[in-house]
């Protein structure tokens, strides 16, 4: 005890882990013997209303088991964090709808993460938001909390599309929060934005990009409207409710993003984020960077997903079944990928990013398994074909490599 | 004991099966329970269909003017598919019943029947039947069957197969006017075989009938003249209409045989049977090999696993068994992976044989759209019997390409004569006769490439004519027309798999359907991709699929690394199921919307 820095290392009084789980449900001996991660995500699985083109688990709850989530994950918290021997680098709240959980909840949940998720110096804690649901009273919670970065779900200032995605916030709500967080001295707003909405046309797009420049976030996420499997989007597109965006119209909002953010000093660090670039740097979301250079990362509250020493999984998706079992959490399609498997996934992540993957690396990464031929002659084929970019030492998809990239990726994963 | 010999012959839906249970069971064959199904059809599908697919014969006996008559019933196919079963069935009968329904008329069908019949120089008792129905006008049909037929319409018999009115005078008339069968010619032994079936515990039962000689007996040793195979009979019996072992099947008497025939294919329906000792020199005429007429592929359905092709493969086999009127080769398409291509009679051939493997095989298959079998007279004076267009040789060497001819009959109402004769322009008809049948119904007579009725003409038929259009068919001869083949390129490459042979007049308009097909089931790729109908080295039609300009994953965060992964790997998997033609994937799905019949 003398040494430490760091008293919040005590160990664990919980029970076992494996004592209480299903062998099929539990983690497996080496992640749960890890004695460090990079980050953590934390899913809130709340929401006011379900966005229809939203396929993450959330629902709107009815039984008001808010409580009994925030209990059941600080217990969890409790339990599972303890046997880690350094600080996080970030941690992330996402949902659903954070932010819906009230100012009470968060000032008991809060101290928990501070003590048992103690970031490095320098830290990234980020909290996804509602613009309708930013008060300045949960703002000022927020970030007295260590809250430093808060992501808002804008998706447009048009009310028309965001009656298409049966988005239900006033659009002046998003200044309004913006504003607050700032007040209360959140560091890095986020905006959340979506293009390619049924019927937009892509002066209608460049006027949400410009209306969200203009409250100075530091960083910008561009989405292209996705059909998720399963979401009521999806379900009224084949209804014929309304017609896709031409392939046409979206790649050209794709492009013209690119290059509205770059005029006014966001650089792409990935295909849809942009960070805002001035002389301390470029804000990136150092947490979904985690995701994009493999590095493990733990996974709180249902349907969370997890990464550490090579090993994926996610938490059980029900809320009910999440709560049955305490402290750990029942996980389900746990997947610990061969080297084959981890070539491909890190190829298709890697070539998210600007940056790109290393040329030594990526030679390495083609050269695994029985089709490394094909996958050099394809990747041959496509720098061939003007897909990729020279930066240095580096391969990066170039610009019309990134508005293909599945095609490009298809052939190298 | 006297003995006749007959058929009854029918329109679908006329009442045959009906009519052949009540002579049953007024002949005391059957019990009425057991007459309330219909006997002689013994397939599900035939049931279903209302037709009958596999003749076969019941011996009942009747007695008329104090005479006892043995009465041989040898049931006929009902489809003019089977024209040539037909016809050797009719052979080995005297006299036929032709059966037309009081509430429909003569219909096309029954004048094919009664030509057929005529043609063999039988003798026909014609019946009206379903006289007990509101709709019936017997007299009516009679003067139909007297003015279309030539039959005096006094001598037609109104029945109800139903209620069983009209059938004791039917049985005396068969006793009464049917010719008995001709005495032998020889002291040899010459039989008919006019049908066969395969029973998986006795192998091939052979029906036929004794022509000439002293009749057959267990433990014979026989020879088929046409295919000089040779048997020993271990079973000899006639159907009652239950089966009955007998030693022996007299002059002129009708029965069945078991011999250790393994495979349907070994016996030929119209070949004559003799003994081993003391053959008869001379066969039975009419012999004729099956002809398949109408070709298409069959693939398993779920596409490239071996598995499933292996149970086509059992399907095909099993069914050839039971019908060896069909062809079937291992067919390997590019496209479609591993199936077969398989010939048939006709139309509903084709069908029932598609129907039947699903049914019994249990096996799913994908049909391509028919063709039909097309003779290429080469420059250098051979001739090429062709299936399919991929097997046309290079244009230069081809002199001629000619088709098959059929002669149809369509019996319509008169309202919709101009509709019809519209259809059979459209389709090459050349217009032969018309003939009054009776007030209101006309029957037109075409020659028309078999090509263009293969199709959807049946369907077409039907719609212009609310359903009581009727139509027969024979095929006639090959004939030489303008025929081309069209290629389809697809990036400015040929694909074989998608050629057709189709005459100079649709080739544009058949040619735009094929690439509109195309164009919706081709991805974008990352390169604008030309699609091209030539004849030749001439485009006649074009469509273009645009370049992709944009597929990215917008989002991939930690939970989604997994599925986004399987995603891609299944985007990498499907395209290495495609068929790359140049630097075009084609999805399966492309060629199966291609080939399937509908001009969608």
């Amino acid at each position: 005890m003398t040494t430490s820095a760091l008293p919040l290392f005590e160990p664990s009084a919980a029970p076992g882990p494996r004592g209480a789980l299903p062998a099929d449900r539990a983690l497996p001996a080496d992640v749960i013997a890890a004695d460090g991660v990079d980050g953590a995500y934390i899913h809130v699985p709340f929401c006011r209303h379900k966005c229809h083109y939203c396929d993450f688990y959330s629902f709107v709850d009815r039984d008001d088991r808010q409580d009994a989530f925030a209990s059941r994950l600080i217990a969890e918290i409790e339990s599972v964090a303890p046997r880690w021997r350094r600080p996080l680098e970030t941690i992330f709240v996402g949902g659903g709808t954070p932010t819906l959980l009230p100012p009470r909840i968060w000032q008991s949940l809060l101290p928990v993460l501070a003590r048992r998720l103690p970031l490095a110096p320098g830290g990234e804690f980020t909290v996804e938001a509602n613009p309708e649901t930013v008060s300045a009273e949960l703002a000022e919670v927020l970030a007295d909390g260590g809250v430093t970065r808060v992501s808002l779900g804008a998706q447009s200032f048009d009310r028309r599309h965001l009656a298409t995605l049966e988005r239900r916030h006033d659009p002046a709500s998003v200044e309004r929060s913006v504003d607050v967080l700032r007040r209360a001295g959140i560091r890095e707003v986020n905006l959340d934005l979506i293009f390619g909405i049924p019927g937009q046309r892509v002066e209608e797009w460049l006027r949400d990009l410009d209306l969200a420049l203009a409250l100075r976030p530091d960083h910008v996420s561009a989405y292209g409207l996705t059909y998720e499997p399963g979401t009521a989007m999806t379900m009224r597109l084949k209804l014929g409710e309304f017609t896709p965006a031409d392939d046409e119209i979206e790649a050209a909002m794709f492009e013209a993003t690119a290059d509205r953010l770059a005029e006014a000093g966001f650089e792409r660090y990935e295909i849809s984020n942009f960070a805002r670039r001035d002389a301390l740097g470029a804000r990136r979301c150092r947490h979904n960077m985690l995701y994009w250079t493999n590095r493990d990362w733990w996974a709180f509250g249902p349907s969370a997903s997890g990464h550490v020493r090579g090993v994926r999984w996610k938490n059980v998706p029900r809320l009910g079944d999440w709560l049955a079992c305490s402290p750990w959490s029942p996980v389900i399609d746990v997947e610990r990928l061969d080297a084959r498997g981890v070539s491909g996934e890190r190829i298709m992540l890697g070539l998210r990013l600007s940056e790109g993957i290393e040329a030594i690396e990526l030679e390495g990464l083609l050269a695994v398994g029985k089709d490394a031929p094909e996958r050099r002659a394809a990747f041959a084929r496509q720098v061939a074909a003007g897909l990729f970019e020279r930066r240095g030492t580096r391969w990066a998809l170039s610009r019309r490599g990134l508005l293909l990239a599945n095609e490009v990726l298809a052939e190298l994963i | 004991m006297q003995i006749r010999n007959f058929s009854i012959i029918a329109h679908i839906d006329h009442g045959k099966s009906t009519l052949a249970d009540r002579l049953l069971q007024a002949t005391k064959a059957v019990s009425a329970r057991e007459a309330r199904q219909q006997l002689l059809d013994s397939m599900d599908l035939e049931r279903e269909r209302g037709i009958t697919i596999k003749a076969s014969a019941v011996t009942v006996h009747h007695a008329y003017n104090g005479e006892e008559f043995e009465l041989n019933f040898i049931d006929t196919p009902g489809h003019v598919d089977f024209a040539y079963e037909v016809s050797r069935a009719l052979t080995a009968c005297e006299g036929a019943v032709l059966v037309v329904d009081s509430t429909q008329g003569v219909e096309a069908q029954t004048v094919a029947n009664a030509y057929l019949a005529v043609a063999n120089n039988l003798e026909l008792i014609p019946v009206v039947n379903k006289i007990d129905l509101p709709a019936a006008d017997p007299e009516k049909v009679a003067m139909e069957i007297e003015s279309v037929l030539g039959i005096p319409a006094e001598e037609c018999i109104f029945v109800s197969a139903k209620t069983g009115q009209g059938i004791a005078e039917l049985l005396d008339r068969i006793c009464e006017k049917l010719p008995p069968p001709r005495p032998s010619q020889m002291d040899r032994l010459r039989a008919l075989i006019f049908d066969s079936q395969y029973d998986d515990y006795r192998g091939v039962i052979v029906y036929f009938r004794v022509f000439d000689g002293p009749g057959l007996r267990v433990g014979d040793k026989i020879r088929m003249m046409g295919t000089g195979r040779t048997y020993s009979i271990s079973d000899l019996g006639r159907n009652t209409p239950f089966p009955q072992r007998m030693k022996q099947i007299g002059h002129a008497e009708v029965g069945w045989l078991v011999a250790a025939i393994r495979e349907l294919g070994d016996v030929r329906v119209g070949d004559t049977i003799t003994l081993e000792v003391n053959p008869a020199e001379e066969a039975l005429p009419g012999y004729q090999e099956p002809k398949q007429m109408v070709f298409c592929d069959f693939y398993p359905a779920s596409g490239t696993e071996g598995s499933d092709f292996e149970t086509l493969r059992e399907a095909i086999e099993k069914l050839h068994l039971n019908d060896a009127s069909f062809t079937y080769d291992v067919q390997h398409s590019e496209a479609l992976g591993f199936g077969f291509r398989c010939g048939f009679l006709g139309l509903l051939h084709m069908d029932i044989v598609q129907e039947r493997l699903e049914r019994e095989g249990d096996v799913e298959v994908v049909q391509t759209a028919p063709t039909v079998s097309y003779m290429v007279d080469l420059n250098d004076g051979s001739t090429l019997e062709i299936h399919n267009p991929a097997d046309l040789p290079d244009m230069s060497r081809v002199l001629r390409i000619r088709e098959p001819i059929v002669k149809i009959e369509i019996i319509c109402p008169t309202e919709n004569i101009g509709d019809i004769m519209k259809l059979a322009d459209q389709r090459r008809g050349i217009f032969k006769t018309q003939r009054f049948i009776s007030e209101g119904r006309q029957m037109l007579e075409y020659e028309i490439p078999l090509a263009e009725i293969i199709y959807d003409f049946y369907d077409k038929l039907k719609s212009i004519t609310r359903g009581y259009g009727t139509m027969d068919y024979e095929v006639i001869e090959f004939r030489e027309d303008s025929l081309a083949k069209v290629s389809i390129l697809v990036n400015g490459t040929p694909v074989e798999a998608l050629s057709l042979i189709c005459h100079r007049s649709n080739a544009e308009y058949r040619s735009r359907i094929i690439l509109s097909k195309l164009k919706k089931q081709i991805d974008r790729h990352q390169f604008e991709i030309p699609l091209q109908a030539a004849i030749g080295g001439k485009i006649i039609a074009r469509e273009t699929i645009k370049s992709m300009r944009k597929n990215v994953l917008a989002k991939c965060y930690g939970g989604d690394v997994s599925r986004k992964r399987k995603l891609l790997e299944k985007q990498k998997e499907g395209k290495k199921r495609m068929k790359q033609v140049g630097s075009v994937s084609i999805p399966q799905e492309a060629f199966m919307a291609v080939l399937d019949q509908s001009e969608e």
